[in-house]
């Protein structure tokens, strides 16, 4: 009797350790082994096949089709007169709200604790500085004198002695974007320290002299410990308000606006579920592809991570659907005339298709699959998930940009939007963050070794009663 | 006992415990904190193994650059409209505007803090750093690496203590190119 | 921080320049908008073609043009009624949303003058000007026009010539502003009402358009603004409008 109870007892723990990867240790060399052997792994002819498509992708969409537009001039893409905006800023919204997924894995699920955050915060991180290259890129796209844009933006003033017009929300957006491309990258790179010396460490030639250079001479001394302990805790604070203020601000370029339907106070809370719902979508897409193709990472990333993050998508699908209604329900009781129209002409317009199915994989879909465990445990399903909401955030800023601005206060000039040049090089964007996630795939220890470690560390089993519960010490 | 000989000892634990239990028994030895420093692969706190609290300046350096920051937003804000020969208006906006100078507060502070932040883990742990340095590999391998450089002391004698306390290794420490 | 006696709820208090249009003069016949296009070197945009959908780039809201006459259509067919031709510049805004939006300080407030600047040189293209418009006058350079010759013998030196990727609109004519300011000036007298006008005010036929000081209230502009029955467009957004239109009068 007691000998089956005592079984029983032990395929809990069993259970629980296959379940959870801070459950399951194993020694820091073979973990560092698995790291690097997953990294190392000479790639397939199908790693160079796509790496070669991608590149062909972005040398027609980034290079080509823009070089074309800056030469000739931005009638190669579809905006026009009242669209002014098209898909370049809707890429632009598109690749932020990706990124900031990121710094909520690295920074929030950081300051609290949430334990299952470790093994991926870097992919997530990665995803973020990579998301904010193409957001970046999307901008200057849409610029008209790209070839002054970028200088003439930046806070200083000019030879005529002109600053920056620190009133527009655009300015605001510099300075914003700055900060955030500037901070999360810095806090992509402290956590990586520790990692590029174990690379450093194990292994030789031209990888060597890269990690060594990297590595900047990190041994692991107490005192070098106490310093990145202490810089990536501030970072970690301070990096969330930024990452809230940057899509606010974005937000901004269309709520300080005087356009029906742009001019919403909820646009700031709104813009920032919004690019939580995408960028959670992007991530778990990411960790499937991780998974499935590299060395190793099934022992680093296991069901009950897509179980977390399929949970978070779930409440963020709930907190966006919240404030689409607030955001609707508002403008619709508030009677404006025009807001009525643009109203009617998102649901009934030729992109109207759009409205519905964003509706349709924002929402319904997430709801419907989500709520199962077994089903958000699997990696295929939540990735198709995250996917579908990818597709719907995408229309979500579509029809909050050239959609809206198709219907303004002078009917006139009401003209549909047809999307051109922004295509190809809106996908040549997602191509080159392809191809720089898989390149780096090959160079950055995609999993924080260290950080798992001390998750393990602090992970234990712990008897209440008769029941065996996992418990967890703080150990910083 | 020799004057002027430094011992310069590497001892590799494997775990935490005997670490701190190896600190213990040098500093009863007479060996000074100073002396000794501990390399480890995860961050092993100060209070685990019975250290002194490290001295950081890295949050003093993020208080610096937040204050920098802040001046840097507040002439943005504050200063540059003035700077003008003629007033520049646009929108009949005051050229200086509440709510866009908090906005502009804020990402200057919050900028020139992180970047200083960062800053501060180079200066402190004097980054980058490519001279020859005493360390073991395995240290990334998880184990515990305790640096003893201190004279006074004979060689002989310290290191049979050490390998008494539990190490798996104990080598005289040279410095070697990572 | 504006005081509540500061707040101006009409135009004539703060503007200048100004302009009266009435629509029930108006004839349609568009020579406004050929002046205007002749007077401030506004390139044709003639058949080019939008690639991303084959429209030609007239007919997909790429026009240049710095005035343009709208009409609309009254009611549901079969009771159509078409409603007067309405001319539609930039309205010269007192409070203009175009200008705070701008992050290069292209498009500014003239103290002078009064009127909303294009700062050609300055312009990066970022076309958040032309969104917040509500008016929509305001024209983006899609690309670099042709000006086959004999054309360009016809370009005004006065104005300067835009190339791709900035914003342009209506300046009111400045440049016959302030060559009419410098003759006055020589001659030491103030410049009399009248004794110039804005491009698309010369040449229409019906004298639809009249342009002028609307701070003197001697002047004909300011005159015929106050007649009590003329509309300022959108002036419910606050934006204090310097033109005035009739209607139905």
């Amino acid at each position: 009797m007691s000998d089956n109870k005592h079984k029983a007892e032990h395929s809990h723990e069993e259970h629980l350790r296959e379940k959870h990867l801070m459950l399951d240790p194993l020694p820091r060399g073979r973990m560092n082994e698995m790291v690097m052997e997953s990294m190392m792994e000479p790639p397939t002819w199908k790693f160079w096949a796509i790496i070669v498509v991608l590149a062909g992708i972005v040398a027609y969409g980034l290079v080509y089709t823009w070089a074309k537009v800056i030469a000739e001039g931005l009638y190669l893409a579809g905006i026009n007169r009242p669209s002014y905006w098209g898909v370049f800023i809707v890429n632009t919204v598109f690749w932020i709200g990706i990124s900031h997924a990121g710094t909520f894995i690295s920074a929030i699920l950081r300051v609290f604790k949430a334990e299952f955050r470790r093994p991926f915060t870097r992919a997530a991180e990665l995803m973020t500085t990579f998301g904010l290259i193409q957001a970046g890129m999307s901008i200057f796209m849409h610029i008209g004198r790209v070839w002054l844009g970028l200088y003439w933006l930046m806070p200083y003033p000019n030879q005529r002695m002109m600053w920056p017009n620190l009133h527009s929300p655009l300015a605001w957006d510099v300075l914003a974007i700055t900060t955030y491309v500037l901070g999360s990258t810095m806090y992509l790179f402290l956590p990586l320290i520790p990692d590029l010396a174990m690379a450093r460490d194990r292994t030789t030639g031209w990888r060597k002299i890269l990690y060594k250079t990297l590595a900047l001479g990190f041994r692991g001394t107490e005192g070098e410990w106490a310093h990145l302990r202490n810089a990536m805790n501030i970072f970690a604070f301070a990096i969330i308000p930024v990452m809230f203020s940057v899509h606010t601000i974005v937000s901004w370029d269309f709520a300080a606006a005087t356009r029906p339907g742009w001019s919403s106070t909820i646009f700031g809370p709104y813009f920032v579920v919004g690019a939580l719902h995408s960028g959670m979508g992007a991530v778990i897409i990411v960790l499937a592809i991780i998974r499935s193709t590299m060395k190793h990472m099934k022992y680093f990333i296991r069901p009950e991570h897509f179980d977390a993050i399929g949970k978070l998508m779930l409440i963020i699908s709930m907190a966006w659907a919240y404030f689409f209604f607030n955001d609707y329900i508002v403008q619709w009781y508030g009677g404006d005339k025009w807001t009525q129209i643009l109203l009617h002409y998102h649901e009934a317009g030729p992109y109207g298709w759009m409205w519905f199915a964003m509706l349709i994989v924002n929402v319904a879909v997430p709801w419907a699959v989500l709520w199962n465990q077994k089903w958000r445990s699997n990696p295929l399903i939540v990735s198709i998930v995250g996917f579908l909401i990818n597709i719907g955030m995408w229309f979500e800023r579509f029809i909050i940009v050239p959609v809206t601005l198709t219907i303004n206060r002078a009917p006139f000039t009401w003209q549909q939007y047809e999307p051109g040049a922004e295509m190809p090089m809106g996908i040549g964007t997602m191509a080159f963050f392809i191809l720089l996630y898989m390149l780096s795939s090959k160079l950055i220890p995609l999993i924080p070794v260290w950080e798992v470690e001390e998750g393990q560390m602090a992970h234990e089993f712990k008897k209440f009663g008769r029941e065996t519960v996992v418990s967890v010490s703080e150990l910083e | 006992m020799t004057e002027s000989k430094v011992v310069d000892i590497l001892a590799v634990f494997a775990d935490i415990g005997p670490a701190a239990d190896a600190l213990d028994q040098l500093r009863a030895m007479g060996i000074h904190d100073e002396c000794m420093n501990v390399i480890s692969g995860v961050p092993v706190t100060e209070a685990m193994l019975g250290r002194p609290a490290q001295h950081t300046n890295v949050p003093r350096i993020a208080l610096g650059g937040a204050l920098l920051g802040f001046s840097a937003g507040a002439f943005l804000a504050f200063g540059v409209p003035y700077m003008y020969p003629y007033p520049i208006q646009v929108g009949r906006q005051a050229p200086i505007s509440g709510p866009p100078s908090v906005i502009i507060l804020f990402e200057l502070t919050m900028l020139i803090m992180l970047l200083s932040t960062f800053l501060g883990v180079f200066l402190d742990s004097m980054f980058p750093n490519y001279r020859p340095m005493k360390y073991v590999t395995e240290v990334s391998d998880g184990k515990i690496a305790i640096l003893i450089e201190c004279p006074h002391v004979e060689e002989k004698k310290l290191t049979d203590a050490l390998k008494k306390m539990g190490a798996e290794s104990v080598e005289p420490a040279e410095a070697q190119h990572l | 921080m504006i005081r509540p006696d500061e707040i101006k709820m009409s135009a004539e208090e703060s503007g200048k320049w100004g302009m009266v249009i009435d629509q029930d003069l108006c004839t349609g016949c568009q020579a406004c908008v050929a002046a205007c296009s002749m007077e401030n070197n506004v390139p044709f945009v003639g058949d080019a073609f939008s690639p991303s959908n084959g429209e030609v780039d007239i007919n997909y809201g790429r026009s240049l043009h710095w005035i343009r006459i709208e009409r609309f259509w009254e009611g549901e067919y079969p009771e159509v009624k078409m409603t007067p031709h309405q001319p539609m510049m930039c309205q010269q805004c007192g409070e203009a949303p175009c200008e705070p939006v701008c992050p290069a300080f292209a498009t500014v407030h003239s103290e002078a003058e009064q009127l909303n600047l294009m700062v050609y040189n300055r312009c990066i293209g970022t076309r958040y000007c032309g969104n917040n418009c509500p008016y929509q006058v305001r024209s983006f350079n899609w690309r670099d026009y042709e000006r086959p010759e004999p054309l360009p013998n016809q370009l005004n030196p006065d104005v300067t010539v835009r190339r791709r990727g900035v914003m342009e609109k209506c300046t009111f004519c400045i440049q016959r502003i302030h060559k009419a300011q410098d003759a006055a000036k020589a001659e030491g007298r103030e410049v009399a009402d009248g004794e110039f006008t804005t491009a698309c005010a010369q040449a229409c036929p019906a004298n639809a358009i009249v342009f002028g000081r609307i701070d003197n209230p001697e002047s004909l502009v300011s005159q015929l603004a106050h007649q009590g029955h003329g509309v300022k467009h959108l002036e419910e957004l606050g934006t204090q409008p310097h033109v005035t239109y009739f209607k139905g009068g």
